[in-house]
């Protein structure tokens, strides 16, 4: 019995230690199991809702096939036409605002849809919905660019122009002079 | 449970005939029911294990069979389901692709989650590379190279690769970066820390901290169109068909069609990360 | 065929800031200092004596502070328990929270053993506010016997033991970190955790040598040259070790020559000129070479040998913190398209900034201070010790 007490005393600070650890590691064990997220694990080793959060995100770009639900006279023309691959926001900006606001008017006769602006230029079509018989809006693809496949449409504005005998060269309209711009025949 | 509406909303919207479904893109097929199923048994084994996880998390995640996770250790390798092919014999460096993922998915300015590199053969040896503007060639001020010095030149459109045996997904920490059913390498942002381990690890250098999150940033295949049925952005934007997107687990998809028919390769193929994203007509200078 | 420079996009924004480079330097600290006081208190080594409690107590302190660069570095530091709460096994990093517990917590445990018998007569001699402090560092048992002085001096010794491997397994980890990348040429080698694990050792036996030093002439003593020269026999071998197989790297990468070298090369003749071949292997390894000879004779003056090491020790610090900065900053230099350099940003002023890096190396040092305040560190370990071990 002395023996055991005399273990005790020699080894009670060990004791203390011992508890201090395992009542530590077991707080943050339970901690660990209450900050598990919901949904960890259940299709993998993985949050499972970060799949729905990311598939539910918004589509921003706009199908042609929207557009065509009002513009549809667009669609006819342009179903011969060379230009059948060109998206619509490719000449026309992405049209987000435009489409939405085109959603509200179809459901409230009171609303005008507001007209397109004119583009200004600017080569990154992220802005909304513009119009443009700019002949900067065909080089964007056309203008000859080292890298392009052999079998690709390549203009050199002058040459083009002294071809076909134009003689307006500096008006920024030239391409829309002769060709149209939906039912784009060469 | 999620995954069933997800899944469900997938396949109702494919019945609707409105959709733009090109040849491509389309999921109504038995290919689509096939894995459907795949998906379930698995989704039910998980929420097997999900009972045990209030305690030990981990011992469950270990566990998993479609972690996707594994690289060198050892995965469970399912067949992919979707691919990516990059014709750069059609690129034209239009950059139509470059302001269509900008948009779509909010790309912070100074980053890219794809971006076109052009490589030009120039007469006396050198190799230039260089990348191809937003506005494309025609809306940037960059001197034209003179045609008459060139070789050869062509573009070669990049993004995330998802690899089979992804290092980003290898070395993520927390399992935020995953892999979806579908094969998808996607992020949690809820959970990344923003350590960028995975930015060192993706040998492609498609990986970046989105200054704006503080979390770890990449092309997703456009995950959430792809769900609706729609093609990613980038596809939807080339004016040339050079982005071709798919299922590979249904020989007769256009893409699957194609895999089959040209020599096709894949960037940096001796990592053995076995990308999902392959390209048509690049050499060996393409890194 | 020559090449003109190419950048992927996104490679010019390097994800790693100096704070990684501060990571693996300050638990190398942690590992070397402790591999020296393991010397004494598994290898009895007599001669390191006066500086095992230094060691231990030193180790303890880098550590506390191995955790602050990575959480400067996290650009979600809020979120920093994912790591323990949903780890991949997988990932080093996540490795890292189990083996870093793990090892504060026997480093913890030994330190509080080792200095028991002195919290506990500090307990028991002074009174008030004072008293209460240091009966709560004694978890309340305020009394010691010879028997649970011998238990504790065996249970010191298995904890030396087991914190061998788990001071290797930390810091080889690191190097891990760094060697398992494939995606980058300058990272990618097996020898990767070798060469850190054995800088490691020479950066903890290097600053345990300074702080001998500074803290002996602080205190108006003169350091034990026995213990200096040992230290400094260590020191060499350690370092010879380290540049032997830092060369035989970079030499296999050279003989190679395969499909990356030729970005790797510039990297070094270029880029790293001075970091690596100036002050990491030059100033950083070859003078410290030949200044630690001067430890192998007995004939030399005391004072020439005690600054001969001193200075060699400086100089290895500076070297240890080249190789990290050389891997780090190095593996970030160079695009992934392997064509082209990028600018390594370095700011004062930011939250990964060099001021923060500054404070961050100057945190051990004042616990160190603190601690000295607290616990007898200066003191040699007591002549108990052991002999009680054997």
């Amino acid at each position: 019995m002395n023996r055991i007490v005399a273990l005790w005393r020699d080894t009670r600070h060990l004791w203390v230690l011992l508890i201090l650890v395992v009542g530590i590691g077991a707080v943050a064990l339970m901690a660990r199991a209450r900050m598990v997220p919901e949904s960890y694990g259940e299709t993998g080793p993985y949050r499972a809702r970060a799949r729905d959060e990311i598939a539910a995100k918004p589509s921003v770009l706009i199908a042609d096939a929207t557009c065509l639900e009002c513009h549809a006279d667009v669609g006819e023309e342009r179903a011969e036409s060379l230009h059948k691959a060109v998206r619509c926001f490719h000449c026309h900006g992405v049209g987000h605002e435009h489409v939405a606001l085109a959603r509200k008017a179809a459901e409230n006769p009171d609303l005008s849809v507001p007209p397109a602006a004119e583009w200004d230029g600017n080569f990154r079509t992220d802005i909304d919905l513009y119009v443009t018989e700019d002949r900067a809006t065909c080089l964007a693809c056309h203008q000859a660019v080292v890298g392009m496949p052999e079998d690709f449409k390549k203009i050199n504005v002058a040459e083009h122009l002294e071809n076909m005998g134009a003689s307006e060269t500096e008006s920024r309209e030239t391409c829309f002079e002769c060709h149209a711009g939906h039912d784009t025949a060469p | 449970m999620v995954e069933l509406e997800v899944i469900g909303g997938a396949n109702g919207q494919c019945g609707g005939s409105s959709d733009p479904c090109e040849s491509a893109g389309c999921q109504c097929d038995s290919a689509e029911s096939d894995s459907r199923r795949q998906f379930l048994q698995q989704a039910s084994t998980f929420a097997l294990g999900a009972v045990s996880l209030t305690l030990f998390p981990v011992s469950v995640a270990e566990g998993e069979p479609a972690g996707g996770a594994g690289g060198g250790l050892g995965t469970d390798a399912q067949p992919p389901m979707y691919g990516f092919l990059v014709d750069t014999e059609k690129c034209i460096g239009s950059g139509k692709c470059l302001t269509a993922c900008r948009v779509e998915n909010d790309v912070p300015e100074g980053y890219q989650r794809t971006w076109v590199e052009r490589y030009v053969h120039f007469k006396d040896g050198t190799v230039q590379v260089d990348l191809v503007p937003e506005t494309g060639y025609a809306g940037s001020d960059q001197p034209p190279i003179d045609p008459e010095q060139v070789e050869r030149a062509y573009f070669v459109p990049k993004l995330c690769n998802h690899c089979e045996d992804a290092p980003c997904n290898q070395v993520c920490p927390v399992h935020a970066s995953f892999t979806s059913p579908e094969g998808f390498e996607l992020i949690d942002t809820e959970r990344c820390i923003g350590c960028a381990y995975c930015v060192q690890a993706c040998p492609y250098g498609t990986r970046f901290i989105n200054p704006d999150t503080g979390t770890a940033d990449k092309c997703t295949w456009c995950y959430h169109r792809v769900m609706r049925d729609e093609d990613p952005a980038c596809v939807e934007a080339c004016p040339v068909g050079a982005r071709l997107f798919g299922r590979v687990d249904d020989p007769d998809s256009e893409i699957s069609q194609r895999i089959a028919a040209i020599p096709t390769s894949v960037l940096k193929a001796h990592l053995g990360t076995h990308p999902k994203t392959r390209y048509l007509g690049i050499s060996d200078e393409v890194t | 065929m020559s090449e003109i420079p190419f950048v992927f996009p996104n490679d010019v924004h390097p994800p790693w800031s100096i704070m990684i480079v501060l990571y693996p330097y300050i638990t190398g600290l942690v590992a070397g200092a402790f591999v020296v006081s393991a010397l004494y208190h598994v290898f009895h080594r007599e001669a390191l004596k006066p500086v095992a409690r230094l060691a231990l107590v030193t180790s303890l302190c880098f550590c506390a502070f191995a955790t602050l660069p990575l959480l400067l570095h996290l650009h979600r530091p809020e979120r920093c328990f994912n790591v323990l709460v949903t780890p991949s096994v997988t990932s080093a990093i996540a490795g890292f929270g189990f083996i870093y517990s793990a090892y504060m917590l026997v480093l913890v445990v030994e330190v509080w053993l080792v200095f028991r018998p002195a919290i506990v007569e500090q307990a028991n001699s002074l009174t008030g506010a004072k008293a209460l402090f240091y009966r709560v560092l004694a978890l309340g048992v305020t009394d010691i016997t010879d028997r649970s002085r011998a238990i504790d001096s065996r249970l010191i010794r298995v904890l030396a033991i087991m914190g061998i491997p788990i001071a290797c397994v930390l810091h080889g980890y690191v190097g891990f970190l760094f060697g398992a990348v494939k995606a980058n040429p300058w990272w990618s080698t097996a020898l990767m955790p070798v060469i850190f694990l054995i800088s490691a050792i020479v950066s903890g036996i290097a600053a345990l040598i300074l702080l001998y030093q500074f803290i002996s002439w602080r205190r108006g003593e003169t350091a034990d040259r026995e213990c200096v020269g040992a230290l400094a026999r260590y020191l060499w071998m350690f370092l010879v070790l380290a540049a032997s197989l830092e060369g035989l790297e970079l030499l296999q990468m050279a003989y190679e020559a395969g499909g990356e070298w030729p970005i790797l090369r510039a990297l070094l003749t270029e880029h790293l000129a001075v970091s690596y071949g100036l002050v990491q292997v030059l100033i950083g390894s070859l003078v410290p070479l030949l200044l630690l000879l001067t430890s192998f004779t007995r004939r030399l003056p005391a004072r020439l040998v005690m600054f001969s090491s001193g200075l060699a020790s400086l100089l290895i610090l500076v070297q240890v913190f080249a190789m990290r900065w050389n891997v780090v900053v190095g593996g970030q230099l160079f695009s992934k398209s392997f064509r082209g350099f990028v600018e390594f940003p370095l700011h004062w002023m930011s939250r990964e900034g060099l001021l923060a890096a500054a404070v961050i190396l100057t945190l051990p040092l004042a616990a160190l201070w603190v601690a000295g305040k607290i616990l007898p560190i200066w003191q040699p370990a007591e002549a108990g010790t052991l002999a009680d071990a054997r």
